[in-house]
């Protein structure tokens, strides 16, 4: 049985197609792929297939404790996928306002394989009931609010008219309780309920028919007026609805509206004459051709004869400008797409087009699992961006006093794609602070473990690279190194060299990969940036260059010139054959617990070279409770450098740049 | 009869075709998974998402597998295996596949979302990148073989098939096939990583079930109409006819499944680029160079 089985009685029809389902389970995964492997948990080998769209979806995979937020976006997509779907919950503790899950697991992969054993016998059995109920939830709920097509920063509650332009504003639909206007449509993963074009739909639903005095109109054609919906018999645009009584407050005579000349029009329509384009002083009452040019004479409204000649006396370019534009040669009916466009955000190429708020994530697959990245799409250029990591994250600063085993427990369950370079960062911040000296051997073992960690984080990151560019083989194939490294020892992990080497190789002459790469997210060499993305702009920026444990073991920084994409990942590429190259040299790969560091106070400072570059922690203790910490990370300040890689990028460049940062939302610090 | 023999051959085909994209991509050969698959999709919900273009939502997967039902009319098998041999065969392939452009545009425009919208978007552009490079090669080929006829086109490549007769346009054709199809690297149109399905992803259920059969009926009559224009058709030594062209059309299916595997989606601006300032010129070189060995040539 599933909680979300599809409504029916289990006929004979539908427990084949029922059996079928059970053995070809799609499954979204939450947060992420990478981060599930980072837990070690093989999907593949499950034979549960990820798929990109929720709507492909039957099974939703929850691994691992995730935040509220993440929890409703989650919700979202839960609600996204079509029935029968499951929930299927890996350690994942608190799931609402999820419903409960349907399978429960273990955070582990045999946990993993039990799960979708039971998954395919629920599937086979339940995935038709007659007596479903529906899945709900606070952030599902919407309402409407207007808005001026033309001026996005017009909002209100109320149908009305755009104080700035006077269009009539449009409904559209936002979650109930938000104060963000976009993260609340984050229907993340898939897409999006934005109205692009008011359709006829949208009217009838949530009671915008609340006011008796609804009317329809288009929004290119005021003229057009019903009190059905429908489409405009002028142009074919959906009418949207609006209140009756609003046009009475813009009554005024303010010629920039055109909709205002519409109504003139609209009140004094029986008086037409005709008049010649190129010669205005030809005036007729009949159709006909101008005694002058010959040219077919237009009709026009007697009424327009005072603003017509008196632009005529000023000079032709008023004649022409905005305020009478679709007046002068009484082609009415026809709104000229420059006044229209006139109030619109331009592009670089200036090429007016309506814009629309894309969420990308927070699961969206090809960018970390956990970071919404909203996108202002003008066509497909991205006009604009907001980041912001959905995850739980550690702050430190409104920290009760803890002891230090819980500290470095705290800040090692901090980022799963790094856990073991937040261990030793607390482990060395503790020793420091306590003045403790740590053996050669140790020293070797854990750098060791980080530069394993650097392998399988820096897998992680191509598989990903892999996936949003659409490399299946890379996908595939650096998914499955992530998950044999995770846990090698120094034997196996030189076992896998010659494959890394020829993964390596085979990149260096893929067609296309430069091509796609070269130029993207380019940035210039700046100190604050840390990581393989400095060292891909050519600053030679890492903390192993100062430790004597590590350079001992033959560790020289690896960099790139040229700062974009391309670089990034060579960077990337290299160091995982240089971490090759030292986990070798250390011999030995081990993060020994941390020494009891007894009753001391006193302060401590230091740094590690995390996979995503350096991260800094300070933390004073006080009779060996850790009563104050600071902490600097790597993707703090790169998921600021989002809005100026993606400005004015075509969506493929812009999620390519933001993917080449190689981000770590759990990481970033508020 | 020979329509609804064709008619299932095309399903069995299509069918191989999932199966062979399902190995590409996972590695494994299962030959029951498309069937589980398909009816899996049968058995979920099949939504309209509110606020959508019905009409263009309900009729873009219907009118994707009516196109490439429509090119596969004109492509024999064997010399007597063709639904219709039209004396314009050649160039209603083209016709034809023109659909599949507009089906796709009402697929990303119909669910009213973001992310089809830009899926279609992007096609519209693919078009303008692959269209001539569809057509111009066929010019060439109808060149040598003096006949529009599909049938006449394989019989005049019974002393040298067209692939080395015209190399280039065969290059040429293949590849624009390949971005006809969507198939990786030319998946602009649905893009997993960027677009999460793209014009896709709003489908689910009995409609998904309808526009992927289309996408898998459009890839193998595009493989099969390469046989006709490059591979020499049913031609060859030992085997049956019917054979030499299941063969070779499933060969070039895999080919063209198999290629996109190991590299990036292209970009679209390089695309655009490489068809019209590359792709265009050497395909205008490839009639020159057919006109030439036409005439030369006895």
């Amino acid at each position: 049985m599933i909680i979300g089985a599809r409504p029916g009685k289990p006929s004979k029809l539908r427990r084949l197609i029922a059996a079928a389902m059970a053995r070809d389970l799609t499954t979204f995964i939450i947060p992420g792929p990478e981060i599930v492997r980072s837990y070690g948990l093989d999907i593949d080998a499950t034979g549960l297939k990820p798929v990109a769209s929720p709507r492909h979806a039957s099974v939703l995979l929850v691994a691992g404790v995730t935040s509220s937020a993440l929890r409703d976006a989650a919700a979202v997509i839960y609600a996204q996928m079509m029935r029968p779907r499951a929930l299927f919950a890996l350690g994942a503790g608190e799931l609402s306002p999820l419903p409960p899950a349907d399978v429960i697991a273990g955070l582990s992969q045999q946990g993993l394989i039990q799960g979708v054993r039971q998954l395919r016998d629920a599937f086979a059995e339940g995935a038709f009931r007659p007596d479903v109920s529906d899945f709900d939830a606070p952030i599902l709920h919407v309402r409407i609010e207007y808005t001026c097509p033309m001026h996005p920063e017009v909002v209100q509650n109320a149908p009305g008219a755009c104080p700035k332009c006077g269009m009539n504003l449009v409904p559209r639909e936002v979650q109930a309780d938000s104060e963000y206007l976009h993260t609340a449509q984050h229907k993340a993963g898939s897409s999006t309920d934005i109205p692009l074009t008011p359709r006829p739909g949208q009217s009838d639903h949530h009671g915008i028919n609340h006011d008796a005095a609804v009317e329809y109109t288009c929004p290119m054609h005021p003229e057009v007026i019903q009190s059905e919906p429908g489409s405009c018999p002028k142009c074919g645009m959906y009418l949207v609805p609006r209140d009756a009584q609003v046009e009475s407050s813009h009554d005024h005579h303010d010629h920039a509206h055109s909709q205002e000349h519409e109504h003139h029009k609209m009140d004094h329509d029986a008086a037409i004459e005709y008049t010649c384009p190129m010669h205005p002083e030809v005036i007729q009452s009949e159709p006909g051709s101008c005694p002058k040019c010959g040219m077919n004479l237009e009709p026009r409204k007697t009424q327009d004869i005072q603003t017509h000649e008196h632009a005529d006396m000023d000079s032709a370019t008023d004649h022409g400008s905005m305020d009478h534009s679709g007046m002068d040669h009484g082609d009415m009916v026809f709104m000229s797409m420059v006044d229209v466009t006139k109030d619109l955000p331009r592009s670089s190429d200036g090429l007016p087009m309506e814009w629309i708020d894309a969420p990308f994530g927070p699961f969206f697959p090809g960018l970390p699992g956990g970071l919404l990245l909203t996108l202002t799409l003008d066509g497909d250029t991205v006009a604009g961006s907001d980041a912001r990591p959905l995850t739980d994250n550690l702050d430190l600063s409104q920290h009760p006093p803890t002891d230090s085993t819980s500290f470095v427990r705290q800040l090692a369950g901090m980022d799963p794609l790094a856990p073991v370079a937040y261990r030793l960062l607390a482990y060395r911040a503790l020793e420091n602070a306590a003045g403790l000296d740590v053996p050669a051997g140790t020293a070797a073992a854990r750098i060791g473990a980080m530069e394993r960690e650097r392998i399988t984080s820096h897998l992680g990151w191509l598989s990903l690279f892999g996936q949003q560019s659409g490399f299946n083989w890379l996908m595939q194939h650096a998914a499955s190194l992530q998950l044999a490294f995770l846990h090698a020892d120094v034997t196996q992990a030189m076992a896998l060299k010659p494959v890394m080497q020829a993964l390596i190789k085979r990149l260096q002459r893929t067609p296309l990969l430069k091509s796609r790469t070269a130029g993207i997210g380019r940035l210039t060499a700046d100190t604050a940036l840390r990581g393989p993305v400095a060292r891909a702009s050519g600053v030679n920026n890492d903390a192993r260059s100062t430790e004597t444990a590590c350079t001992t073991l033959g560790f020289t920084p690896v960099s790139r010139e040229g700062g974009d994409a391309l670089a990034r990942l060579h960077v990337h590429l290299d160091e995982i054959s240089h971490s090759l190259v030292l986990i070798e040299a250390a011999g030995a790969i081990e993060l020994p617990v941390l020494a009891d560091i007894g009753d001391v106070s006193g302060a401590g400072e230091t740094m590690v070279e995390t996979p995503r570059g350096m991260a800094r922690l300070q933390l004073t203790l006080e009779r060996g409770q850790v009563i104050a910490a600071q902490l600097e990370t790597p993707s703090t300040h790169h998921i600021t450098l989002i809005d100026s890689l993606t400005e004015q990028q075509s969506l493929g460049d812009a999620l390519m740049a933001v993917g080449s940062l190689d981000l770590s939302p759990w990481e970033v610090r508020q | 009869m020979t329509t609804a023999f064709l008619l299932l051959l095309l399903a069995v085909g299509a069918y191989l075709v999932a199966v062979i994209e399902a190995w590409t991509s996972s590695g494994r050969f299962r030959l029951a998974a498309p069937a589980f698959a398909a009816l899996a999709l049968l058995g979920r919900e099949s939504i309209v998402p509110r606020k959508s273009d019905r009409v263009f939502f309900e009729t873009a997967p219907v009118l994707l597998l009516i196109s490439a039902l429509l090119a596969a009319a004109v492509i024999p098998l064997t010399p007597d295996l063709i639904i219709t041999d039209l004396a314009t065969g050649a160039l209603f392939i083209n016709a034809a596949l023109v659909y599949v452009l507009v089906a796709l545009l009402m697929a990303g425009w119909g669910p009213n979302g973001a992310y089809a919208m830009v899926g279609g978007w992007r096609f519209l552009g693919q078009l303008i990148a692959y269209a001539m490079l569809i057509v111009m090669p066929i010019t060439a080929v109808v060149m040598r073989a003096e006949s529009l006829l599909t049938t006449q086109i394989v019989v005049s490549q019974a002393g040298l098939w067209n692939i080395v007769y015209q190399p280039l346009g065969f290059i040429l054709f293949f590849v624009a096939s390949m971005a006809l199809a969507f198939l990786p690297p030319f998946d602009l149109t649905t893009a997993k990583g960027e677009l999460a399905g793209g014009v896709e992803a709003e489908y689910s259920g009995a409609r998904l079930a309808v526009f992927r059969l289309g996408r898998l009926v459009l890839i193998i009559t595009l493989a099969a109409a390469t046989v006709v224009f490059y591979l020499g058709g049913w031609q060859g030594p030992w085997l049956p006819p019917w054979a030499w062209s299941a063969i070779k059309i499933l060969a070039v299916t895999a080919t063209m499944l198999l290629a996109g595997r190991y590299m990036p989606r292209i970009r679209e601006t390089d695309l655009l680029g490489w068809c019209w300032m590359l792709g265009i010129p050497l395909a205008l070189l490839n009639i020159l160079l057919v006109g030439v060995l036409v005439l030369v040539l006895p």
